[in-house]
């Protein structure tokens, strides 16, 4: 009997064994909690930074649009502004008001004085490379082409002292796509995924003394 | 004393756990001073995890009326979230002149705002998933829900 009780162990021995493996239990726990939660906060980071990488990569294919203006006046502004095309379509369709629904514009014909620009941009579409529109004088030149495949207006305004000049260069297929919708709309979002699909080009450039405008089309995430 | 100690060590771990949590989505950082008399200088660190969470147990009545008014901008600026999500680091817009700086840009998964001008500086900091949790369920518990 005696050398049962010698053997078995005390009901504090077992408490305090148990406590021990309890306490040896939840520190390994909390430990491990503890080394795991900046890990798991480094792979977050890492996984974020491995998408940031990642959407770099992508970047290159993402196209985006870029306007830039330049003020030389008194108060030398500088405004950039660098949208990816492919958030500005999905964005788009989302904006319900006044006359933007579902990624078109509405137009009425009081702002088109009566000119079928459907009938327009489809002779224009079809008509072979040349100048349509010069006008030369004293105030100033206009001139209206299609080039390479592309609509060009340039403006040359003479009537200040300081001359002004604004050029404009749209890709047919992006007319084409602003022009799919049906009567009375155009289709924004077509014509920024037809605009996606082009190359690096300048689309707007406005000059004159005070401020320079620039809109263009690149890979680059960032203004030059 | 050994009680003690076990509970003291599950308090300490559990308030390392509900810490790690609250921060495992970074802060939202607001900074406001203002330059001139009476102007206010407000400095705002919250747990981005902790907003969203707190915003369950807003009451749906609350949640409809401070949703009320962005109620068509909601969907727009969900999209845009969503969208921005996808890039990388980039700055969207930038004005700069002789009196002020004001950027709007995305750093490490984060929307950054800075307004640096003469009289006033604002900077916000919040991260994007954040924002999109937060449109999403003003979006849900809104008028139109």
């Amino acid at each position: 009997m005696s050398n049962l009780m010698r053997r078995m162990p005390s009901r504090k021995q077992v408490m305090s064994n148990r406590s021990r493996s309890f306490f040896a239990k939840s520190a390994l726990i909390a430990t491990v909690a503890i080394v795991l939660s900046p890990v798991g906060t480094l792979a977050q980071s890492t996984a974020a930074s491995a998408s940031s990488n990642q959407s770099t990569t992508t970047a290159s294919k993402d196209r985006w649009l870029h306007v830039r203006v330049l003020s030389s006046d008194a108060k030398g502004e500088t405004v950039r502004v660098n949208v990816p095309l492919e958030l500005a379509e999905k964005v788009l369709p989302t904006i319900n008001k006044d006359r933007i629904h579902d990624g078109k514009v509405k137009i009425d014909n009081a702002h088109v004085n009566d000119v079928d620009l459907r009938a327009l941009v489809e002779a224009i579409r079809t008509t072979k490379d040349g100048e349509f529109v010069t006008v030369q004088s004293n105030d100033c030149d206009v001139r209206v082409a299609k080039q390479s495949n592309h609509l060009i207006v340039h403006v040359l305004d003479k009537q200040n002292s300081k001359k002004s000049e604004v050029e404009i260069k749209v890709p047919m297929k992006v007319i084409d796509a602003l022009f799919s919708a049906g009567k009375d709309e155009l289709d924004l979002v077509a014509a920024l995924h037809a605009l996606s699909g082009q190359g690096d080009t300048e689309l707007v450039s406005v000059k004159d003394h005070e401020n320079t405008v620039r809109v263009w089309l690149d890979s680059k995430n960032i203004t030059d | 004393m050994v009680l003690l100690a076990k509970a003291a060590f599950g308090l300490a771990g559990t308030l390392v756990l509900a810490g790690a949590y609250a921060f495992h989505e970074g802060v939202i950082r607001i900074d406001v001073d203002e330059y001139r008399s009476g102007g206010s200088h407000v400095h705002l660190w919250v747990p981005a995890a902790a907003v969203p969470m707190a915003m369950h147990f807003v009451p749906s009545k609350h949640m409809r009326y401070a949703s009320e008014p962005s109620r068509e901008a909601l969907p727009v600026l969900h999209a845009i979230i969503k969208e921005l999500k996808k890039y990388p680091d980039a700055d969207f817009v930038e004005v700069v002149d002789h009196d002020q700086h004001v950027r709007m840009r995305t750093h490490e998964g984060k929307l950054q705002i800075d307004v640096d001008a003469r009289d006033e500086k604002v900077h916000v900091l919040c991260p994007l998933s954040t924002i999109e949790d937060l449109t999403t369920q003003l979006e849900k518990r809104g008028p139109a829900a």
